[in-house]
C-alpha cells in the first residue's frame, strides 16, 4: 500500500475511535448502541498495537530477529517448541482468558458503562499490554525464566520472597472468590447445579476415552463432551420441571460449597488425566466457541444499552460492592485491563514456544488486546439489562431486602425502576425461581447474553437455555480454574515445604500430596465459606480483595519490568561504572524509556494502596473490614464473621506491606545503576544467532 | 452487451476470465491457509501437537500405551500450568 494511503488510513482510524470515545463519554440522557464501545475499543487497539508496541518494541526493549529463543536453542519437542506465532497467540490466548474478564466489567457497571470502559480501554493498551508484552519478552531473553526466578535474580532475595507469596495468596483468594461466584449463580438452581454436575462424569468419561478408545485425539473428544454438555443442559431444564428431580437437585449455598471444596480436593489428588485434563480441554473447547459466539452476537444484533453512563453510586454507595470510582473501579476490572497474574502466564508455557524474539510483540501485546475486548463484550453484556433488572440481581438481600417487593421498592427509588413481577417474569423466562439476590455477576451477565441471543437465535422461546448455556460456561470456567489453581497451589507449597523437611517436597509422595491439597483447600475453602456467611453477600469483600491481589501482582511484575529496563539503558549505552562515574546525556535520555513501565507502575500503586487502605482502616462498615468488624462486635455477632474481617483486613495490610518492601528494594536498585555505584548487569541469556533466519533466507 | 459494443475482443476475456480465476485461486488459498492456522492452533492448544511430537521422539505408533506414556511425561507439566482468572 502506497505511504501516503496508510497514513491516510491510520487518520481515519484514529479519528474514528477518538469520535466513538467522545460519543460514549460525552453522551447523555439517551441510549446509545453497543457497536459504539466495540469501535472505540478495536480502533484504539489498533493504533495502540501498531504504534505503541511498535515504539517498545523498537525503541525501548530492541526486539532483534536474529536472535536465538529458548525455544529454538533448546527445542525438545515438548517444553521447548518452536511455533507458529498465530498457534502461540491462540495457545496464549486460552490460557489468560478466565472470568475474570467476565466478571469484573459486570461488576463495575454499578457505576455506569463509562467508567469501566474508558478503564479497560487505556488500561489495556497502556498497562496491561505493555507489562504481558515485556515480561514475555524479558522471560524469552532468560531461557523462559518465571516472574519470580527474574524477581530474584534482577531485584533481589526479597523480591523473590515477596513475588512467591502473592503469588500463592492471590491463587488462594481467587479460588475463594471465584468459587463464591458459582455458589450464588447455582443456588436454588436446579436446572443449573444439574447440568454442572453432569459435567463431572462427562469428563471422566473423556479421560476414559481418551486414554483407552481414542488415544490422542483431544479435538474429537472435546466435540464429545460439548454435545454431551448441551444435552446435559436440555436434561436439566427436564429436572427443573419434574418436582422429585428439582427437590434433589435444589441446593443451598453451604450445601454447594461444601460440595466444591470437596471437588477441589479430589480433583487435586486424583490423577490429572482422570479428571482435571479433561475437565481443562473441555472449558477451553466451551470458551473459545462462546467467546467467538458473543463477538459475533454483539457485532451482528448491536443491542442498545440501557445502564445510564454514570450512575449515582459513582459516590461510593452503590449495592453491588461499596466504595468510591477511585479506586475501586479500578480493582474490580484486572483481567480486562491490567492483571498481576499474566504476568505467571507469560514467564511460564509462552515463553518456550516463541519462535522470533519480534513475535513476542503479537502474542504478549495483541493476546491482552484479545482479552480485553472480551471485558468489553462483558460490559455490553452488563449494560443492555435495565438498570432495575441489573441491581436487582446483583444487590444482596443485605442491602435492599430479602422480600421481591420490598427489594423491588428500595431499586426503583434509587431512581432505577423495576418491579417484583417483572422480575418474576424474567426469572420465569430464564427457567429459575428468582433472580434477586443473586451476586457474584455471573447471573447478571447470563441474563444479558441471553437476551442479546434470544433477539434473533430462537427468540424469548429458548431464553432459558442461552441462560443456562451461559451458566455452565462461566461455572465451567471456574471449576475449571478452581481444580488447575489448587493443584499450583499445591506444588507451590510442596516445593517451599520441601526446604523443611524433604519428603513433603516430593510431589509424587501420597500422604504430602494429601497434606497439602488439604492446607490450600482449607485456605480458599475458609474464604469461600466466609463469602457464604457475610451478610453483605461475600462479593463486597472477597472480589475487592482479589482485585487487590491480582493488582499487587502486576505491581510486583512491573517492578521487575522497570528495574530491568533501567539496566538496559544503562548496558546499553556504555554501562554505568562500578568506580561512580555520573551517566551521559545520553545515557539519560534512554532512561526515559523506564516511563513505559513506571507510569503504569505508579498508577497502580496508587490504586492498590489506597484501596487497600480503605478496605482496612475506613470508617464506613460496608467498605472497611475493621470497621464491619467493630460494627459486628458491637451488636453480638457470630465472634466467625469478626474474626473474618479481621483476617481478611491482616491479609490486605500483609500483603501491601510485602509489596511495599519490593519497590523500596527495585528503587534502591535502579538508584544504585542510575548513579553509577553499581554495575548494571541484566542477567540475560548471552546472545545466539538464530538459524531460523539463516534457514529461511537460503 | 461487451460483444454489442464490440470492446471486449475473446482475448480480453480470457484474460479477464483468467485474472477471476486467478483471484479466486488467491482467496481460495487464503481460505486455506486460515483455516489451517487456526485446525494448527487447535491442534496446539488441545495437546494434539504435543502428542504427535512425543510419537515422533520416541519413534512410536499411537496406541492406549503410548498415549499413557505421553501423559505421564506431561503430569508435572500439566499440574503446574496455571489457569489465569
Amino acid at each position: 500500500m502506497p505511504k501516503i494511503l496508510r497514513i491516510l488510513l491510520w487518520i481515519t482510524i484514529s479519528l474514528l475511535g477518538a469520535f466513538a470515545l467522545a460519543t460514549i463519554a460525552l453522551h447523555r440522557g439517551e441510549q446509545i448502541n453497543a457497536l459504539w464501545l466495540v469501535v472505540a475499543a478495536v480502533a484504539t487497539y489498533a493504533v495502540g498495537y501498531r504504534f505503541y508496541s511498535a515504539f517498545i518494541s523498537a525503541k525501548v526493549l530492541g526486539l532483534d530477529p536474529n536472535r536465538a529463543t529458548p525455544a529454538e536453542r533448546f527445542d525438545n519437542g515438548r517444553d521447548f517448541v518452536p511455533t507458529n506465532k498465530w498457534v502461540v497467540f491462540g495457545h496464549h490466548f486460552a490460557a489468560i482468558a478466565g472470568p475474570g474478564p467476565l466478571v469484573g466489567p459486570v461488576l463495575a457497571a454499578q457505576f455506569g458503562y463509562l467508567p469501566g470502559t474508558l478503564w479497560i480501554i487505556s488500561g489495556a493498551v497502556l498497562g496491561g499490554c505493555v507489562q504481558d508484552f515485556v515480561i514475555l519478552l524479558f522471560s524469552v531473553r532468560r531461557d523462559g525464566k518465571s516472574l519470580t526466578e527474574m524477581a530474584k535474580s534482577e531485584i533481589g532475595r526479597v523480591g523473590g520472597i515477596v513475588a512467591y507469596i502473592a503469588v500463592l495468596s492471590i491463587i488462594v483468594i481467587l479460588l475463594g472468590a471465584t468459587a463464591l461466584i458459582v455458589v450464588n449463580a447455582l443456588k436454588s438452581s436446579p436446572w443449573g447445579t444439574f447440568t454442572i454436575a453432569m459435567t463431572m462424569p462427562i469428563a471422566v468419561l473423556m479421560g476414559v476415552y481418551l486414554r483407552r478408545i481414542r488415544p490422542g485425539k483431544v479435538l474429537e473428544t472435546s466435540l464429545l463432551g460439548f454435545v454431551l454438555v448441551v444435552a446435559a443442559i436440555f436434561g436439566g431444564q427436564w429436572v427443573s420441571q419434574t418436582p422429585s428431580w428439582a427437590a434433589i437437585f435444589t441446593l443451598t449455598a453451604p450445601t454447594l460449597a461444601i460440595l466444591i471444596i470437596i471437588y477441589g480436593f479430589a480433583a487435586s489428588t486424583l490423577p490429572v488425566w482422570l479428571l482435571l485434563a479433561p475437565r481443562d480441554y473441555l472449558s477451553t473447547f466451551v470458551k473459545l466457541g462462546t467467546i467467538s459466539l458473543l463477538a459475533l452476537g454483539i457485532v451482528a444484533l448491536r443491542p442498545s444499552l440501557h445502564m445510564p453512563p454514570l450512575t449515582r453510586f459513582a459516590d461510593g454507595s452503590g449495592p453491588v460492592f461499596a466504595g468510591t470510582i477511585f479506586p475501586f473501579a479500578f480493582i474490580t476490572i484486572a483481567c480486562g485491563a491490567i492483571s498481576g497474574f499474566h504476568s505467571l502466564i507469560s514467564s511460564g508455557t509462552t515463553p518456550k514456544l516463541i519462535r522470533r524474539e519480534t513475535e513476542t510483540r503479537f502474542v504478549g501485546y495483541g493476546g491482552m488486546l484479545a482479552e480485553s475486548m472480551v471485558a468489553i463484550m462483558a460490559m455490553i453484556a452488563a449494560s443492555v439489562l435495565q438498570p432495575g433488572i441489573y441491581f436487582a440481581v446483583n444487590s444482596p438481600a443485605g442491602i435492599v431486602g430479602q422480600a421481591p417487593e420490598a427489594a423491588a421498592a428500595t431499586i426503583s427509588a434509587w431512581g432505577f425502576p423495576v418491579t417484583a413481577a417483572q422480575m418474576a417474569a424474567l426469572a420465569h423466562a430464564v427457567g429459575e425461581q428468582t433472580l434477586f439476590n443473586r451476586t457474584g455477576g455471573a447471573p447478571a451477565f447470563a441474563v444479558g447474553m441471553a437476551q442479546i441471543f434470544s433477539n434473533s437465535l430462537g427468540g424469548q422461546a429458548v431464553m432459558a437455555l442461552w441462560y443456562h448455556f451461559a451458566i455452565m460456561f462461566e461455572a465451567l470456567f471456574i471449576l475449571t480454574i478452581i481444580d488447575a489453581g489448587t493443584r499450583v497451589g499445591r506444588f507451590m507449597l510442596q516445593d517451599a515445604l520441601g526446604h523443611i523437611w524433604k519428603p513433603l517436597g516430593r510431589t509424587s509422595w501420597y500422604p504430602s500430596i494429601l497434606f497439602t491439597s488439604a492446607v490450600i483447600v482449607a485456605a480458599w475453602g475458609n474464604f469461600l465459606w466466609q463469602g457464604i456467611k457475610d451478610p453483605l453477600g461475600g462479593i463486597n469483600s472477597l472480589w475487592p480483595l482479589f482485585g487487590i491481589c491480582n493488582q499487587l501482582l502486576a505491581t510486583v511484575a512491573l517492578c521487575v519490568a522497570t528495574t530491568i529496563i533501567v539496566k538496559m539503558a544503562c548496558v546499553k549505552t556504555g554501562g554505568s561504572s562500578a568506580d561512580g562515574a555520573a551517566m551521559a546525556p545520553t545515557q539519560m535520555g534512554r532512561i526515559r524509556y523506564v516511563l513505559i513501565t513506571l507510569i503504569p507502575l505508579c498508577w497502580l500503586v496508587a490504586v492498590t494502596f489506597t484501596a487497600s487502605w480503605h478496605k482496612v482502616l475506613d470508617s464506613n462498615p460496608r467498605v472497611g473490614f475493621l470497621a464491619h468488624a467493630n460494627q459486628l462486635a458491637k451488636a453480638g455477632a457470630n465472634p466467625r464473621l469478626i474474626f473474618n474481617d479481621r483476617l481478611d483486613a491482616a491479609v490486605t495490610a500483609l500483603l501491601v506491606v510485602m509489596v511495599a518492601m519490593i519497590l523500596i528494594e527495585s528503587a534502591l536498585e535502579c538508584t544504585r545503576i542510575i548513579s553509577g555505584t553499581k554495575l548494571a548487569q541484566t542477567k540475560e541469556t548471552p546472545y545466539v544467532m538464530t538459524r531460523l533466519a539463516i534457514e529461511e533466507h537460503s | 452487451m461487451s460483444g454489442l459494443c464490440g470492446a471486449d475482443t475473446p482475448v480480453r476475456e480470457k484474460r479477464k476470465a483468467r485474472l477471476a480465476d486467478g483471484k479466486a485461486r488467491s482467496i481460495a488459498a487464503a481460505i486455506t491457509h486460515v483455516f489451517r492456522i487456526l485446525g494448527a492452533t487447535l491442534q496446539e492448544v488441545f495437546d494434539e501437537s504435543a502428542y504427535r511430537r512425543f510419537l515422533v521422539r520416541g519413534n512410536l505408533r499411537s496406541s492406549c500405551r503410548a498415549y499413557a506414556m505421553f501423559l505421564k511425561e506431561n503430569e508435572q507439566a500439566r499440574s503446574r500450568r496455571p489457569r489465569c482468572c
